[in-house]
């Protein structure tokens, strides 16, 4: 079974009296352990199919499952709970918590899900270890560059061990070397523990990377589906 | 208590903010509490003023229909000089008792030989008004507001024509301790009596509406002026006022299962001014109190607001992560929570330092009704302040919830997407 299926999906906005038309009829099937990354001009859709895939937003119509679940249906708890626990988020501005250090940052998911405070940290550490970090747990984000920063948002979007890691512009932030780095330790979590990667780039480094390419266009799959 | 470090960091994060809400909810928790113990301490020297200074000590056993029809006929609603032994040993069998003495109330006319005027006289026996005396003095120890002193010479058990006289009455008809007068009164049958009498000393009520009117007499010389063995009324001193109810209960069955039918009413029944008093400082507590807590709620209300508005993001970061409304809701109630206690413990610190100077250095007033000036006391509650902290942990909380939950409830990509 398809880890995502997205049969005739469309989103509007609207903006006073004006709709707008983000998602025109989007069919789409992505399996686990895909690399996929979607691209396309500015304003294409990009960014709100990345939401309705991580459920923090509700498509128009069409059916949408998500790990065997319709997310339509879920309430708003429930569909809290099915993120924590099959979707992990990076985002294009890390989005850490100031206040918290990189590992208490990591650390986020797996508290919010019930897990204990020695079984969060072992598991942030195991994480924060694998991107290269072990050296700053203790440093809050202020202290971090945007590329350790953005190391620290991976390990945090993978603490919980989800079946699908959703990015947006993860690279758009960073310099030519730290993004290709980020890359590099996305494509070794694709290959090496089969989690499936699904981000939005206009970063060409990326998109060279990458196994299965989403092209959209005026909120339409041109390619790749 | 991850999520209790998380509000705790999260209310460090601007300083600047937090710490002018902790002032606010401080400065407005020392108000309420020390206007609380201010009236606090009002109502302890009202109190005593009532049991000890008007005498009524802390119950009151007339005999049944005095209070409806005892002006009338008052030897016919007096108790017999039987009947009072009687009750007063029935009494003083309750360890909860300090007291009891017989009083007889005379009212008539007094001269100097030139002058005269009306007079309203309480019979009291002497050495158990130095037991009063003394329970006051006990009562309010730490207070300048000793009990009210006399000029000359008390009343005494020997001297049975000796009496007091209230300040304004003597200087009314210019007598000083030691000078002489005339009582004249009704006798119970209907005559008139006369009397001489000797300023033992003279004494201020405390109260410009009985300092000219007012005299003790010896219960017995009362007694001998009114032609009667017969005594008015029973008073009884407890050790602890909060007994009073109890015991009004416990003697009324104790006395009418004596085949004696009585009424006894409490001290702040026969007081009026107690009541009255406490009734008006109530009013202006809750009103001052609703205020000053508004205020915190309000000042609360807008550092939470600004503080989840500069947040959205992170809000949405978090529910993006899993967090649920609801815990949303709570983050921002602990943030909350900890300005409550923070203000709190700001106010306790605040209430203290002003309780301290107010104690070595009280200011002095004159409130109405009072013939002299008085030191304004503040007395230090600490259940009152506990309750208070409660008060303000809750209010803030609910302050923080009130926005968060506003915030909580945003679409979360517009959250996200929030600058």
């Amino acid at each position: 079974m398809a880890l995502i299926e997205m049969k005739n999906i469309t989103k509007d906005y609207h903006l006073g009296e004006t709709v707008v038309h983000a998602l025109r009829g989007i069919d789409l099937q992505i399996d686990k352990k895909e690399f996929v990354a979607v691209w396309g001009p500015s304003g294409s859709g990009k960014t709100t199919l990345l939401n309705l895939i991580g459920a923090i937003d509700d498509p128009t119509t069409g059916e949408l499952t998500i790990a065997g679940k319709d997310v339509r249906v879920l309430t708003d708890d429930h569909k809290s709970e099915h993120r924590n626990e099959t979707i992990g988020f990076i985002f294009q501005g890390f989005n850490l918590v100031p206040v918290l250090s990189a590992l208490e940052n990591v650390m986020l998911p797996m508290q919010i899900k019930g897990a204990s405070h020695a079984e969060a940290k072992k598991q942030a550490l195991m994480r924060l270890e694998e991107v290269g970090l072990s050296d700053l747990i203790n440093n809050r984000p202020a202290k971090m560059s945007g590329g350790q920063q953005q190391r620290v948002s991976i390990a945090r979007a993978l603490v919980n061990n989800p079946s699908l890691v959703i990015a947006d512009e993860p690279t758009a932030n960073l310099d030519s070397e730290t993004a290709r780095m980020v890359i590099e330790i996305m494509r070794e979590l694709n290959e090496r523990d089969h989690i499936t990667f699904i981000f939005s780039t206009h970063d060409q480094r990326l998109l060279d990377k990458v196994k299965r390419l989403v092209r959209l266009e005026d909120g339409k799959i041109i390619n790749g589906n | 208590m991850e999520w209790i470090k998380l509000a705790f960091r999260n209310v460090l994060r601007n300083k600047r903010r937090s710490f002018i809400t902790i002032c606010a909810i401080g400065v407005g928790f020392a108000s309420i509490g020390l206007y609380h113990g201010y009236i606090h301490y009002n109502y302890r020297g009202l109190r005593l003023i009532a049991i000890c200074g008007e005498g009524l000590g802390h119950l009151r056993i007339n005999k049944a229909g005095w209070q409806a029809k005892g002006k009338l006929e008052p030897e016919k609603y007096m108790f017999s000089k039987e009947e009072t032994e009687k009750i007063m040993k029935l009494v003083e069998e309750e360890k909860e008792v300090r007291l009891t003495t017989p009083q007889i109330q005379v009212t008539g006319v007094v001269t100097n030989g030139a002058v005269s005027t009306i007079f309203i006289a309480e019979g009291i026996v002497p050495k158990d008004e130095k037991t009063i005396k003394e329970i006051w003095n006990a009562s309010i120890k730490h207070s300048s507001n000793t009990y009210i002193g006399v000029k000359g010479q008390p009343l005494s058990d020997e001297k049975l024509y000796g009496v007091l006289m209230a300040k304004d009455l003597a200087g009314y008809l210019n007598l000083r301790p030691d000078n002489e007068g005339i009582v004249m009164a009704q006798t119970l049958n209907g005559r008139m009596n006369v009397m001489d009498i000797q300023i033992n000393g003279i004494y201020n009520t405390g109260n410009d509406i009985s300092n000219d009117k007012f005299m003790k007499f010896n219960f017995y010389f009362a007694q001998a002026l009114l032609d009667t063995q017969s005594t008015e009324r029973i008073v009884v001193v407890l050790k602890d006022w909060k007994d009073t109810e109890r015991m009004r209960k416990v003697f009324l069955k104790k006395i009418r299962d004596a085949g004696i039918d009585c009424e006894i009413r409490t001290w702040n029944e026969l007081s009026l001014s107690y009541s009255k008093m406490k009734s008006y400082l109530d009013t202006i507590f809750m009103f001052l109190s609703s205020i000053v807590l508004m205020i915190a709620v309000i000042g609360t209300i807008n550092t939470m607001g600004m503080t989840i508005m500069e947040r959205t993001k992170e809000i949405g970061t978090l529910r993006a992560l899993g967090f649920k409304f609801r815990g949303v809701s709570v983050l921002f109630a602990l943030e909350g929570a900890f300005l409550g206690f923070f203000g709190s413990i700001l106010g306790i610190i605040l209430h203290t330092c002003v309780w301290t100077l107010m104690k070595f250095y009280p200011l002095h007033y004159t409130p109405p009704g009072f013939s002299d000036p008085i030191a304004m006391r503040i007395d230090m509650v600490p259940q009152a302040l506990f309750v208070l902290m409660l008060c303000f942990v809750l209010l803030s909380t609910v302050a923080a919830i009130i926005p968060a939950r506003g915030a909580a409830k945003k679409n979360i990509v517009d959250a996200l997407g929030h600058v």
